[in-house]
């Protein structure tokens, strides 16, 4: 479970994100598949996602290179990052289609606009999970502006606190927008939170003092 | 967790970090209060937190008893013994197009209790499977959160988990297109009554011509489908087409 179509924000902002996961499955095609996966994992790393991490490593913003994240792919093993435009989706989905390697790819982002590279790939979509909002005790949750950020991490490892602790230190002058956007990327092991995008909303939602 | 009061030199920096909010000065040295914690983990991670004392270890025995659900359900860096998938759940939409776990005609529904950003116990989670339980849904085997309970046709819980904390769990399930609105009820009558919050997935099969005939019944019922989603490309080989 990586659950990265619980992104929340407006659409304007959504459009500037697009999460690859390439997934082996557990008793149908993961054994043999690690060496499939390094050379797409190649693949990526050349089209320079915003983020790029694993389970077993942290993210590059975190201080790992590729060559960890590569070794230390496990016996089932998966590509998760995060690109910034659409023309790099393209990109990376046209050589993946080209690898032919058979490994499961899913694109999160703006329904209509993966539904568009798709078919400008002339892809046929399997399936789609949709999200169908947050139910219970709203009341409870932190304000949208800092839902947005927080939902960038498919696990919920990103608290709103250290949200908080960035905005009250941009405010103050003591990080800029972009420091504070990677430093709330660290919790996110994976490396599904975007940065570029968390560098403009905090732009957008923070003046300074 | 739990912090080395020797090596703590009580800086604080990781208290911003913990997702349950379980990390206190005390003493002039962080506490961890462990009923809160979540077992994520965030806080001993060296590439994380960075604490400059490396004061954070587990405390021993944690995946022996029934706190290592915790660990489960909150550490994605831990992988769950039954599943063999790291994280909470199964791999959902990911790899439907080699597993058909969701197949056509049917709808594969997640419920992530939990989240975003509150958490939950395993007491909330129970309010909804025992609610699910009463249509007769048949909890999916590869989720750690089924293995949990002791009578799967009720959707109960074996008592000795109910203490615990999480990040969050995810309840999930498939069922014919048919019932959509029968298990859209029963969750909208058990969201008034949670503590808790929960996000709501559902996985459909596009038709041949790409269309989602689920969008206009969910519309009928009320239920707003957000713009953004994940798609499974059909890359996956063998292509599962039922």
């Amino acid at each position: 479970m990586t659950h990265s179509l619980h992104r929340r924000g407006t659409e304007e902002s959504l459009e500037k994100d697009y999460v690859l996961l390439v997934t082996s499955a557990y008793g149908f095609n993961h054994e043999g598949s690690k060496e499939k996966m390094r050379k797409i994992l190649d693949e990526v790393f050349e089209v320079e996602p915003c983020n790029i991490g694993s389970y077993d490593t942290g993210t590059i913003h975190s201080g790992v290179d590729i060559q960890e994240i590569r070794d230390a792919l496990n016996d089932v093993p998966r590509v998760r990052c995060c690109f910034s435009t659409k023309e790099q989706m393209i990109k990376v989905l046209e050589r993946i289609k080209e690898l032919d390697l058979g490994l499961s790819v899913t694109v999160s982002g703006l329904t209509d606009e993966v539904l568009d590279i798709a078919e400008n790939l002339e892809l046929q979509p399997h399936s789609i999970n949709l999200s169908l909002e947050v139910w219970g005790n709203i009341e409870e949750l932190p304000s949208e502006e800092v839902l947005e950020l927080v939902t960038m991490c498919g696990h919920g490892l990103i608290s709103s606190g250290l949200v908080e602790n960035c905005i009250e230190k941009i405010k103050k002058g003591r990080m800029t927008a972009r420091q504070a956007a990677v430093k709330i990327s660290h919790p996110c092991v994976c490396g599904i939170y975007n940065p570029d995008r968390a560098e403009k909303l905090l732009e957008k939602y923070v003046p300074r003092d | 967790m739990r912090i080395d009061q020797e090596k703590c030199t009580g800086c604080g920096i990781c208290i911003p970090y913990c997702p349950a909010k379980a990390i206190t000065i005390v003493e002039k040295k962080a506490k961890v209060d462990e009923e809160a914690c979540f077992e994520c983990g965030n806080c001993s991670r060296i590439r994380v937190v960075r604490c400059p004392s490396e004061a954070f270890y587990e405390q021993p025995g944690l995946y022996e008893g029934t706190r290592a659900v915790r660990k489960f359900f909150s550490d994605p860096m831990t992988t769950h013994t039954v599943t063999k998938i790291p994280g909470r759940g199964t791999e959902e939409v990911k790899t439907n197009d080699v597993t058909g776990r969701v197949h056509k005609g049917q709808i594969g529904i997640a419920v992530e209790v939990g989240r975003p950003c509150i958490g939950t116990d395993i007491k909330q989670v129970e309010k909804i499977t025992t609610a699910l339980g009463k249509l007769g849904i048949g909890f999916e085997n590869m989720n750690p959160l089924t293995h949990l309970m002791d009578d799967r046709s009720k959707g109960t819980i074996s008592p000795e988990y109910k203490g615990e904390r999480m990040v969050s769990a995810i309840i999930e399930f498939c069922a014919p297109a048919s019932e959509l609105q029968s298990i859209m009820t029963v969750l909208k009558k058990v969201a008034g009554e949670l503590d808790t919050v929960f996000s709501l997935d559902l996985i459909y099969r596009f038709d041949e011509d790409g269309v989602l005939p689920i969008i206009p019944k969910l519309d009928e019922l009320g239920i707003r489908v957000r713009k953004n989603a994940k798609v499974n490309l059909g890359m996956g080989r063998p292509l599962e087409t039922r």
